[in-house]
């Protein structure tokens, strides 16, 4: 009966599902207490009404999106178009490609994985708690597939509502300033994106372009019926006089901070340990997992399409703070002595290989990006639950507290060495197929980029075994430690639901690959495109001549 | 203009409210004599009759506002179009006006509604509080329709002084006693700018009306200039935009919360639309210089009021530095000046109406016990308390914030399209960037609302009509964040054409 409206309407109903299962849980007390006659029902009615619809959402994705997906075919799919403002040219407008696909997939997998994995964590509030994080899944699940400027913008800043509100009420001791830092931070970084994007929306009309916020009027991409591709005419100097490729400088500036904050990038990265050390374990595996790829996916859906010129002109710079990241987080995480810190530091490397990679500006950079997005959240989201798994058993996080866990815990020394190969990017795991992409495509545009981020996978290596060897082997010294229990099943399903795409993916890539591939190559194509500016600086005409 | 025949029907909102003040102040007088008659009534008694008199005043008032309202969407449904005055036009009823009076009504309806409790709780039940009210949304009805300087001064000064004397209403506390005489002093000095300009005007051009200004401006010249900039900041200052802004932080603290509440949505509206009309009827080529000063008027007012608004530990203080706050938002649509920014800043005020109210309406909430409870502190815990209080509060805050997902940042959207249209793009990075700051003195809130635990224990409950409040402003704020130009229950009116059309007063 439902059948034709899911199958017009799949992403909505994939993208709506946890919200409106979480409206459900705030009303859903009172109306049973009414019933039933009684003070509301147990906690656990409701972890599995949230369980249920995170699963049906992820089973939705998985046969709904991927399994109609036809990676032959390029552009975007499964496209809904509705009137929204339409005055203003802004309409609901969601639709998939090849990156936005696997990130959509990645969410709502974690989404299960997390709520099992942190099942008896929160002990105040819980039912607030699984709104919060159903409302978190359906805006990010909304800005992955957001192809309206406005839209995409106003989901990007409702995301962190529920992200504040999950850290500074369920977080640590530090979780008030964690959680104000992580908001004023991100939100105040994408107002500049708001005012650039009306920028371009003016300038776009002032030039004879319709009023219009649709993404594929401005940068083209696949047909979608009803929408003129590519109606807009881009300007070729702005009002001011000035040619449009300087003023894309600006209007790209002002997006990358928006993205940079988010992914973090160096000089705005501080928000970010406080975040991840004091959120609760579901936190900050949705926060790691999911939150910084917006960044990423933020330049490669808006900010490069949008910018060409000016993404070839800051590229080196990007570049540069890409390997800031990757050193500095590297040697950062060295030091650390509290694991969750160390993981977090860890986050602030991967992001810059995968800034790295998305800042090649070419094939392989851009796709081995996308696909360590994937790896990054499956395997540093396993090493937040393992993370959180110990702190619920010590209640503390310290590695010096710990030592020889190897043998009260052998299924949990086991998994954590598992999921820390993972990390490092061991051959046949996810992580070695998206660094090496990364590393081949930085190669490509420069090398020496390449060398220097080579030595942050020997760092990662280096960290990640030391703390391994600290809190895992050793002498098992600490009386507190002894008795530790092992993993129980649920705990050892949550991480083994994890670790299993990162073995396919490090087996068998191409699936994804197949996938990405193509979306990667037409985003560059209309760059090469819609460039206006030919003489760039010299040093990027490798670069641009890769282009496929 | 002839002078027409006294046309009644035009001013039946103006006639409901002011009938309605009469009768209310007469029907206190009686019902009062009714109840206290006779020696030995005790308190107990007294108290119980005040508050059932209390009540029937505010049936009685919401009535007339309510009727005054409908006169009023029925007169901008109609189209209706006239003005009127001895001579030459004094009032002119259109669709700005008869818009900004169905705004003005639905202000002052909540503010009634927001009384009822609020006043008893205060031990301030006297019933010339609902007449000096229905008086003051009297004066606010003719601000906006005001065509012509004398009629422009009429309507400020009855707005203003039944304000002055309800900042004042709680004679007790020294605070709003401090409010009243602070109110009244600098209002004083306010109307005599304003006069002063008038007159500077008058002697300019010739002329008191808007129109016959515009004609006797053309030449421009140095006393027709200063006489504009006198009279801007007469108005400025009800609006409370800086350098006119030192009353706002002390008065909205020390006047009662439900007089602050009208006062922020009500007078703001009248005050704004009253310098729309004037500036684009006076000054139809708006010249660079004009546009410049407002834009120094907005910026500062961005600033100032952001910045001051961080340090507050009070939270109606807080709320007063966010009102200069967004009064500059709203006068960067003035410095755009295009018939865009006119609609963008119709709507926002429409919607910071209800964003204002329903922040108040929860302040009101808290008080209890003949005291207010309006320290961030008092605020702590309130979740575990009263989570729906608390949560719609956040949703509040976050609308003033203009965070998207409310109709708060649909407000602040429309503004800054319009700004960057008008090409004030430095306004508009002041404008995000005293946002951001914002965002730190609007979070304090639900933080410690959430993320700290109780302090004091009051447990007050939400009356009945407070509940009706905040639903209604807490449904407006989520229904105009993503319908505010749709019309889903097909109803056929869609919010932001309905400001253009009162936006479009000069056809």
């Amino acid at each position: 009966m439902l059948g034709p409206y899911v199958d017009a309407y799949l992403i909505s109903w994939v993208v709506f599902l946890p919200l409106a299962s979480g409206l459900l849980l705030l009303v859903a007390n009172s109306v049973a207490g009414f019933l039933l006659r009684s003070n509301g029902l147990p906690k656990v009615v409701w972890q599995v009404i949230a369980m249920s619809s995170t699963s049906l959402t992820f089973v939705a994705s998985l046969f709904g999106l991927w399994g109609r997906f036809d990676p032959e075919e390029t552009g975007y799919q499964l496209v809904e178009r509705v009137a929204w403002l339409p005055d203003y040219g802004i309409h609901y407008f969601v639709g998939v490609d090849g990156i936005s696909l696997v990130l959509v997939l990645l969410t709502s997998f974690l989404m299960p994985v997390v709520l099992l994995a942190s099942w008896n964590e929160i002990d105040r509030w819980s039912r607030s708690y699984l709104f919060f994080m159903l409302a978190l899944e359906t805006a990010m699940l909304g800005t992955f597939v957001s192809l309206n400027l406005f839209q995409f913008y106003v989901l990007w800043e409702v995301m962190m509502i529920p992200m504040l509100f999950i850290i500074g009420i369920w977080g640590g001791p530090r979780r008030i300033y964690a959680a104000t830092k992580f908001f004023l931070f991100t939100v105040s970084g994408s107002l500049l994106m708001l005012v650039a994007l009306v920028i371009v929306y003016r300038m776009n009309f002032e030039q004879g372009g319709a009023l219009n916020f649709d993404l594929v009027r401005f940068v083209g991409h696949a047909p979608v019926p009803g929408v003129p591709l590519l109606d807009t005419v881009i300007p070729a100097t702005t009002e001011s006089g000035a040619p449009w490729w300087q003023t894309q400088l600006w209007l790209f500036g002002a997006f990358a901070l928006a993205f940079g904050i988010k992914v973090p990038m160096v000089p705005f990265h501080t928000w970010l340990p406080d975040a991840h050390v004091e959120a609760p374990t579901g936190g900050s595996v949705i926060l790691a997992g999911v939150l910084l790829k917006m960044g990423a996916y933020g330049f490669l859906r808006f900010a490069l399409p949008l910018f060409p010129d000016a993404a070839l002109a800051w590229a080196p710079w990007m570049t540069g703070l890409a390997l800031v990241g990757i050193v500095y987080g590297s040697l950062v995480a060295m030091v650390q002595r509290d694991v969750k810190k160390l993981v977090a530091y860890s986050s602030i490397a991967h992001l810059g290989f995968v800034m790295l990679g998305v800042f090649a500006l070419n094939l392989q950079g851009v796709t081995g990006a996308v696909l360590q997005m994937v790896n990054h959240g499956l395997a540093t989201g396993a090493l937040f639950v393992l993370v959180g798994f110990i702190y619920a058993r010590r209640r503390t996080r310290e590695i010096a507290d710990f030592g020889g866990l190897a043998r009260p815990m052998p299924v949990f020394a086991a998994l954590l060495g598992f999921v820390v190969m993972a990390s490092i990017g061991l051959p046949g795991l996810g992580g070695f197929v998206g660094e090496f992409l990364i590393l081949l495509g930085s190669f490509g545009a420069d090398p020496w980029a390449a060398v220097i981020a080579t030595t942050g996978v020997v760092l990662a290596a280096a960290y990640m075994l030391w703390m391994y060897r600290r809190v895992v082997f050793g002498p098992l010294d600490k009386p507190e430690n002894r008795g530790l229990i092992d993993l129980d099943l649920r705990e050892r399903v949550a991480v083994g639901l994890l670790a299993l795409p990162i073995v396919w993916i490090g087996v068998n890539p191409s699936p994804l690959l197949r996938r990405i591939e193509p979306s990667v190559s037409i985003l560059l194509q209309e760059m090469e495109l819609r460039r206006s500016h030919d003489e760039i600086p010299s040093a990027f005409e490798a670069r641009s001549q890769e282009l496929p | 203009m002839e002078a027409e025949a006294f046309d009644v029907a035009a001013l039946a909102p103006l006639g409901f409210v002011a009938i309605g003040a009469l009768v209310t102040l007469m029907l206190e007088v009686v019902l009062s004599r009714r109840a206290f008659v006779g020696e030995g009534v005790d308190p107990e008694t007294r108290l119980v009759a005040r508050a059932r008199i209390g009540i029937v005043l505010a049936f009685a008032s919401s009535a007339a506002i309510v009727l005054a309202m409908y006169a009023a969407i029925y007169q901008f449904e109609l189209g209706f179009e006239t003005a009127f005055g001895p001579g030459r036009p004094m009032l002119q009823l259109d669709a700005l006006s008869t818009f900004a009076t169905a705004l003005i009504g639905l202000g002052a309806l909540l503010s009634v509604w927001l009384s009822i409790t609020y006043l008893p709780a205060l031990r301030i039940n006297h019933g010339e509080y609902y007449a000096l009210l229905l008086l003051s949304t009297a004066g606010m009805f003719v601000l906006v329709s005001a065509v012509d300087l004398i009629s422009l001064y009429l309507g400020l000064e009855l707005t203003s002084l039944p304000i002055y004397a309800l900042a004042g209403f709680n004679r007790r506390r020294l605070r709003s006693n401090e409010a009243a005489l602070k109110y009244f002093l600098m209002g004083a000095v306010a109307s005599a700018v304003l006069l002063y300009g008038m007159a500077l005007l008058y002697g300019a051009t010739g002329h008191t009306d808007f129109t016959g200004i515009s004609q006797g401006f053309a030449g421009g010249g140095g006393l027709a200039l200063s006489g504009l900039a006198l009279v801007i900041a007469g108005l400025a200052f009800k609006v409370s935009v800086v350098p006119f802004h030192q009353w706002t932080p002390d008065v909205y603290e020390g006047a009662p919360t439900s007089v602050t509440a009208f006062m922020a949505v009500t007078v703001k509206t009248a005050g704004f639309v009253v310098l729309m009309r004037f500036l684009v009827l006076a000054l139809p080529e708006m010249g660079e210089k004009v546009s410049v000063l407002l834009g120094v008027l907005a910026g500062l007012s961005m600033l100032i009021g952001n910045l001051m608004a961080v340090v507050q530990d009070n939270v109606k203080r807080m709320l007063a530095y966010s009102a200069v706050a967004h009064a500059g938002y709203l006068m960067v649509g003035f410095a755009a000046g295009t018939p865009e920014a006119w609609t963008a800043v119709l709507f926002y005020l429409f919607v910071y109406l209800f964003m204002t109210v329903g922040v108040f309406c929860v302040v009101i909430a808290l008080a209890q016990g003949g005291r207010e409870w309006d320290s961030i502190e008092d605020f702590a815990g309130l979740a575990s308390q009263r989570p729906a209080l608390a949560a719609v509060m956040t949703l509040f805050l976050l609308s003033l914030a203009g965070i998207p997902g409310t109709a708060g940042f649909m407000a602040k959207f429309y503004l800054v399209v319009a700004a960057v249209d008008a090409g004030q793009i430095a306004l508009v990075l002041i404008l995000v960037g005293t946002s951001m700051v914002s965002f730190f003195y609007y979070l304090r809130l639900p933080v410690v609302m959430y993320m700290q635990k109780r302090r004091q224990d009051p447990d007050a409950e939400t009356s009945s009509s407070e509940i009706v409040v905040l639903a209604l402003c807490a449904a407006a704020i989520l229904y105009f964040a993503f319908f505010a130009q749709a019309d889903p229950f097909g109803t056929g009116v869609r919010a932001l054409d309905v400001a253009g059309r009162a936006a479009d007063f000069l056809h």
